[in-house]
C-alpha cells in the first residue's frame, strides 16, 4: 500500500488535525476497558498491599505513624528536593546532548546509527556499579591532556560542582537507553526529514527548525524520556551512594536498611510524590491533546 | 516510496563527508568520556586476577565453565521471556488509551503511572509482591480466604522463575507502554478511514497497515526491554536471593560480595553481557532492516 | 655527697611517678612513654579538627547503634561525617578503597569496617595504628602490627515473630520442625553475604561439625530444604513483621535491634541456639590512602574508648573490650542485662574460616541453591 507523502499532503494532514479529533475511535472499547482494568489491577495491587503493610506499624490499629516517623526526618525532604533538581539537570542535558543527535542520524548520517543505538544499549549491560568505580579512578585525578602539562586545577571528584557534574553525567548515562529511544520513536513518528524539508523550503535556518518545528512535535516522546529519567534520578542509589552526594536513594537505603515499616511507607509515600510531580510537568508542559508547535 | 527530491537536498549531499560527523562530535565525546572510558578501564580488569596480573584464565573460565554458562542461559529466558511478555501486554495497554477509544483523562494518568513504575525495581519492588503474592501476601490470601484456591499448596511459588518473571513485568510494561504510546499516536486516524473505504475489516487494517508500521517499534521496544531486564540485578537479589542464579547476580558476587571476591572474573562475565547485547542488537538490526524496508 | 642526694631524690620521683601513671590503667608500657601519650591525644584532637571531616562506609545506623556513635562523634569533635554507602557489604568497603586510591575527595574511605577473614586479606590496602586502648584488645582479634583490630562481636541467632510462629525454635535442629514450613529465611545469599555465610558455618556446629569442619552445616542446611522449609528470598526486618519469613537467621545484634524497632508491633523474640554458638567478630580498619588519617584515628580512639565501646554495647553489641570493661566495673547494670547469654560460643581462627567459607561457597549450589525454589 503505497502511502502518500508529499509534504503538501503532510501539511494537510496537520490541518485536519488541529480540528477537534476525528474519529477514528468508534470500535467499541470493550477489549480496550478489559486490557485497561487488566493492566491497572496489576500495577495498582502491589502497591496497594505496600500502603496497606505500612500502616500496621501501630498494633492492631490502623494509623500513620510510619509516615510520621518517617518523614520527621529533615533529611528526607532536603535529598528528596536535592534528587528532584538533579533529576531536572539531568532531563535538560540528556534532551540538549540527544536531540540534535538523533536528528542529525536521521537525516544526514544514517550510517552512524548502529553504532549510536549500540552505544545506548551499553548503559543496560554495564552494572552501575562498574560505571561508578570507572568514573572515580577516572576523574579523581586532575583532568589533563596527554603529553603536555595542561591540567585542571583540582580533579572532578575533589570539588563539590565537580563531583555534581560528575553525577549528572552517570545519571545521562543511564537515562540513556530510554532517553534516545523514545525519541526516536518520536522523530520516526513525526516524520522529521519530510518536516525539515518543508520547513527549509519555507526559508527556514537551522535554529529555527529545531526549536519551532522539531522540538515542539516531539512533545510527547520528549515527555516520555523525560518522565523515565526522572523516575531514575530519584530512585538512584549505587552512583549517588559511591560518589557522597546527598541524594535520595541512599537516604532510602540507609533508612529501609533495619526498619519494617517505615520503608514501606517511604516506598509509598515517595511514588506518590513522584507520581504527582510527573502529573505536574505533563500539565505544564500542555498534556497530550496538542500536537501543535509552540507560537 | 518517493521522495520528493527539492533541489535543496541535493546541494547538501555535496558537502565534504567528514564535517557531517561533526553533528554527532558531542554524542560521541560524552559516551567517551563517561561510558566508555570508565567501562574500558575497568574491563581491563578482565583480563587481569587477583594479583593483579595479567592473564586469560577470567575470559577462559566464563566460556567454560558450566555454571556459568547456566547462568548467561538463565537470563536470557527470563529477558527473552519479560521482553516478549512485556511488549505484548504493553503494547496491548498503550493501545487501549491511545487508539482504544477510552475516555481521553486516561491517559495522562496511565502514563505518569508508567514513568514511575518503570523505575520501581529492587528490594521496594520485591517487597510489594511478597506482599502481594507471598505465602502471607494479599491477594494468597484473598483467594484462600473468598475462593478457597490456595495457590501455595496448587504448586505457586513467588521466589522462582515464574514469579521473578512476574516482577519483572511490573517495570517491562510500563516502560513499553511510555515507549509505545507516542508511536501509536503515529497511527493517523486518515490511514483508518483510508482503508475502510477500500473495504478493510478492523482486523485487515491492523494486520496490513498498522501492525506493518509500528513493527519496528515494537521490536526495537522489545530489545530495550530485554536489555532492561538482562541487567537487572537488585530486584532478582532481593526476591530470591541466590537461588535464581542470573549472571548478574554472580557479577555481583565477584564484585562486591563478602566472601567470592575475584572481581576479574566479574568484569570478563560483564563483558560477556556487552557481547550478547551486540549479538542482539545485531539480530533487532537485521529485523528492523526488513521491516523498515518499505518505510521511508 | 650532693650527687647521690640527687641521685636518690631522682630515683624516689621516677618510682612515684611510675606508680601514679600506672594506677591510670595505662597499658604496661614504661612509663617514660606515659606522659607524652596525653599531650599526643591532644595533638590528634588538633589535627583530626584540622581536617575536618571523616569518610566512613557502609555503616547502617541501626547497625551496633553506630547512629548514636557517629553523633556522639559529631559533637564531641566537631567533625564532619561524611557517609557513604550504607547498605555495602565488606566487599563493597574493600573495592571502595581500591577505587579510590588517587582521590582526596570525599569519596575515598578513610576507615572501614569489615568480616574477620577480610582483615590480613587485605593488610596492604591499610595503616597500622594502634589505640591507646590497644593492650585490652584480646591477642587472637587483633594483627599484632596494628594493621586491623577486632571491634565487636555478635553470636548467630533467631529472630521470631511470635505473633506469627508462637512456638519459637529453640536450637538449630528445630528448624526442620514441619512447624516452619516456609517460614525461615538466611539474611543474605551464601555465596555472596559474610552473615548468611557464618550461618551456614554457625550450624555445622549443632550437627556433629566443629570450626574446622562445616560440611554438617551444608548438610544441615539441604534438610530444612528439603523439609520445605527454607524460603531463598533475602530477609530483612520487613519481611519478618510481615510475617512472610518470620523465623530469620542472624546476627544477634541485628535481631535485638530489630525488636527494639518493632516496638511490640509485632511481638518478636531473640533465641540463641542451644548448642551451635557462633561467634563473628567483625574488625575496623583505616586506609592506606585515607585522605583524612587523623580524623581516623581520632575515630578508632573514640570507637575503642570506653564510651564507644559502651555505645557498640547499647547496639546489642559484644565489644571487643568487653572483658576489660567488666573487669573494671564499667559497664552498667542495665546494659549488661539487656546482652543475651552467649556462654560457650566459639570463634573460628583466619584459617578455619577461610576454609570454611571456600567449602560453603562451593558446595551450596549442590547441595541447597538450585532447589530451592521448588518449595511447595
Amino acid at each position: 500500500m503505497n502511502l502518500p507523502f508529499g509534504w503538501l499532503q503532510f501539511a494537510q494532514n496537520r490541518f485536519k488535525r488541529q480540528q477537534k479529533p476525528p474519529d477514528g475511535r468508534r470500535k467499541t472499547p470493550f477489549w480496550s476497558w478489559v486490557w485497561f482494568i487488566g493492566g491497572t489491577l496489576y500495577l495498582a495491587l502491589p502497591l496497594l498491599a505496600t500502603f496497606s503493610f505500612s500502616l500496621q506499624m501501630k498494633r492492631d490499629t490502623i494509623s500513620l505513624q510510619a509516615y510520621k516517623s518517617a518523614f520527621a526526618d529533615p533529611a528526607f525532604i532536603n535529598s528528596f528536593l536535592f534528587s528532584i533538581g538533579l533529576a531536572t539537570v539531568t532531563i535538560i542535558a540528556s534532551i540538549a546532548l540527544i536531540v540534535p543527535t538523533a536528528y542529525w542520524i536521521r537525516l544526514r548520517l544514517p550510517q552512524a546509527r548502529r553504532t549510536v543505538e549500540f552505544i545506548t544499549l551499553l548503559p543496560f549491560v554495564i552494572p552501575a556499579i562498574i560505571l561508578v568505580f570507572g568514573l572515580i579512578r577516572i576523574y579523581s585525578q586532575p583532568l589533563s591532556i596527554p603529553f603536555t602539562s595542561l591540567s585542571m586545577g583540582q580533579s572532578l571528584t575533589n570539588s563539590k560542582y565537580g563531583t555534581l557534574i560528575l553525577i549528572v553525567a552517570g545519571y545521562m548515562v543511564l537515562g540513556l537507553p530510554y532517553m534516545y529511544r523514545s525519541i526516536d520513536t518520536g522523530m520516526r513518528t513525526v516524520d522529521v526529514r519530510t518536516l525539515t524539508e518543508a520547513a527549509q523550503s519555507l526559508g527556514a535556518n537551522w535554529y529555527t527548525i529545531m526549536t519551532r518545528v522539531i522540538l515542539p512535535n516531539l512533545r510527547t516522546a520528549l515527555l516520555s524520556g523525560a518522565l523515565l529519567t526522572f523516575a531514575i534520578v530519584v530512585g538512584e542509589v549505587v552512583l549517588a551512594s559511591y560518589l557522597g552526594v546527598a541524594a535520595f536513594g541512599p537516604y532510602l537505603f540507609l533508612l529501609g536498611q533495619h526498619r519494617a515499616f517505615e520503608p514501606a511507607a517511604l516506598t509509598f509515600a515517595t511514588f506518590l510524590l513522584t507520581w504527582i510531580a510527573m502529573g505536574i510537568i505533563q500539565l505544564v508542559t500542555g498534556g497530550q491533546g496538542q500536537t501543535t508547535g509552540a507560537h | 516510496m518517493a521522495e520528493t527530491a527539492l533541489p535543496s537536498l541535493k546541494v547538501k549531499r555535496s558537502k565534504p563527508d567528514w564535517r557531517v560527523w561533526l553533528g554527532v562530535l558531542p554524542f560521541f565525546l560524552f559516551a567517551l568520556l563517561f561510558l566508555i572510558l570508565p567501562s574500558l578501564k575497568l574491563f581491563v580488569g578482565s583480563f587481569t586476577n587477583d594479583k593483579g596480573q595479567l592473564t586469560l584464565n577470567n575470559i577462559l573460565q566464563l566460556i567454560t565453565q558450566q555454571s556459568i554458562l547456566d547462568s548467561y542461559w538463565l537470563s536470557i529466558k527470563i529477558s527473552a521471556v519479560t521482553a516478549i511478555g512485556g511488549g505484548l501486554i504493553g503494547f496491548l495497554l498503550a493501545y487501549s488509551v491511545t487508539v482504544g477509544g477510552l475516555p481521553k483523562i486516561l491517559r495522562p494518568i496511565l502514563i505518569t503511572f508508567s514513568g514511575v513504575a518503570s523505575n520501581f525495581a529492587g528490594v521496594p519492588l520485591a517487597f510489594a509482591f511478597v506482599a502481594t503474592l507471598g505465602r502471607t501476601g494479599f491477594i494468597t490470601y484473598l483467594l484462600s480466604h473468598f475462593l478457597n484456591l490456595k495457590i501455595y499448596d496448587a504448586g505457586f511459588n513467588l521466589y522462582s522463575f515464574l514469579g521473578l518473571s512476574l516482577t519483572y513485568m511490573y517495570f517491562q510494561f510500563p516502560l513499553m507502554i511510555l515507549i509505545m504510546a507516542p508511536a501509536l499516536d503515529g497511527l493517523k486516524p486518515e490511514w483508518r478511514e483510508a482503508a475502510e473505504n477500500l473495504g478493510a475489516t478492523g482486523t485487515q487494517y491492523w494486520l496490513r497497515v498498522a501492525l506493518p508500521i509500528l513493527l519496528p517499534t515494537i521490536l526495537g521496544t522489545m530489545i530495550l526491554l530485554f536489555g532492561n531486564a538482562f541487567g537487572a540485578y537488585a530486584t532478582a537479589y532481593a526476591l530470591t536471593g541466590g537461588a535464581l542464579p542470573i549472571i548478574t547476580i554472580q557479577i555481583g558476587a565477584q564484585i562486591r560480595g563478602d566472601v567470592l571476591h575475584n572481581p576479574g572474573l566479574g568484569y570478563a562475565m560483564a563483558l560477556g553481557m556487552v557481547v550478547i547485547m551486540g549479538i542482539s542488537l545485531l539480530g533487532y538490526s537485521l529485523l528492523q532492516g526488513r521491516t523498515e524496508r518499505w518505510l521511508k | 655527697m650532693r650527687t647521690n642526694k640527687f641521685g636518690i631524690q631522682l630515683v624516689v620521683s621516677l618510682v612515684v611517678l611510675a606508680t601514679i601513671l600506672s594506677a591510670c590503667g595505662a597499658p604496661a608500657a614504661p612509663a617514660a612513654t606515659q606522659a607524652p601519650a596525653v599531650s599526643a591525644m591532644d595533638q590528634l584532637v588538633a589535627d583530626a579538627k584540622k581536617e575536618g571531616m571523616l569518610t566512613t562506609i557502609a555503616l547502617p545506623h541501626d547497625w551496633c547503634n553506630y547512629g548514636e556513635a557517629i553523633q556522639a562523634f559529631k559533637d564531641k569533635y566537631g567533625i564532619q561525617v561524611n557517609e557513604l554507602n550504607p547498605d555495602g557489604g565488606s566487599g563493597d568497603e574493600i573495592e571502595a578503597i581500591k577505587a579510590n586510591m588517587n582521590n582526596t575527595g570525599p569519596q575515598a574511605p578513610d576507615v572501614v569496617d569489615v568480616g574477620y577473614s577480610f582483615g590480613e586479606a587485605n593488610k596492604d590496602l591499610f595503616q597500622p595504628y594502634k589505640v591507646s586502648t590497644w593492650a585490652t584488645i584480646p591477642d587472637s582479634a587483633k594483627s599484632p602490627d596494628g594493621y586491623w583490630y577486632g571491634d565487636y562481636y555478635g553470636v548467630m541467632s533467631f529472630l521470631v515473630n511470635t505473633d506469627i510462629q508462637p512456638k519459637v525454635p529453640q536450637d538449630w535442629g528445630d528448624l526442620t520442625d514441619p512447624a516452619y514450613k516456609g517460614q525461615v529465611a538466611l539474611s543474605g545469599d551464601p555465596r555472596v553475604s559474610n552473615q548468611a555465610i557464618q550461618a551456614v558455618y554457625a550450624s555445622a556446629l549443632a550437627n556433629g561439625g566443629s570450626l574446622d569442619n562445616a560440611q554438617p552445616g551444608l548438610d544441615f542446611f539441604a534438610k530444612v530444604n528439603q523439609a520445605g522449609n527454607l524460603v531463598p528470598v533475602i530477609s530483612n526486618n520487613g519481611l519478618v513483621a510481615k510475617g512472610e519469613t518470620p523465623v530469620r537467621i542472624t546476627w544477634d545484634y541485628n535481631g535485638l535491634a530489630a525488636i527494639d524497632s518493632f516496638n511490640g508491633n509485632p511481638k518478636a523474640v531473640l533465641v540463641v541456639p542451644k548448642t551451635g554458638r557462633f561467634g563473628g567478630v567483625y574488625v575496623q580498619a583505616i586506609s592506606k590512602y585515607a585522605p583524612h588519617p587523623n580524623a581516623a584515628k581520632l575515630w578508632m580512639e573514640y570507637l575503642y574508648s570506653d564510651e564507644g565501646q559502651l555505645t557498640w554495647m547499647k547496639g546489642y553489641c559484644h565489644p571487643i573490650r568487653e572483658a576489660d570493661l567488666r573487669a573494671r566495673s564499667v559497664v552498667p547494670a542495665d546494659l549488661a542485662a539487656k546482652l543475651p547469654d552467649v556462654t560457650g560460643a566459639v570463634f573460628p581462627t583466619d584459617a578455619q574460616m577461610s576454609a570454611a567459607k571456600d567449602l560453603i561457597i562451593k558446595d551450596w549450589d549442590s547441595a541447597v541453591g538450585a532447589d530451592v525454589k521448588a518449595a511447595p
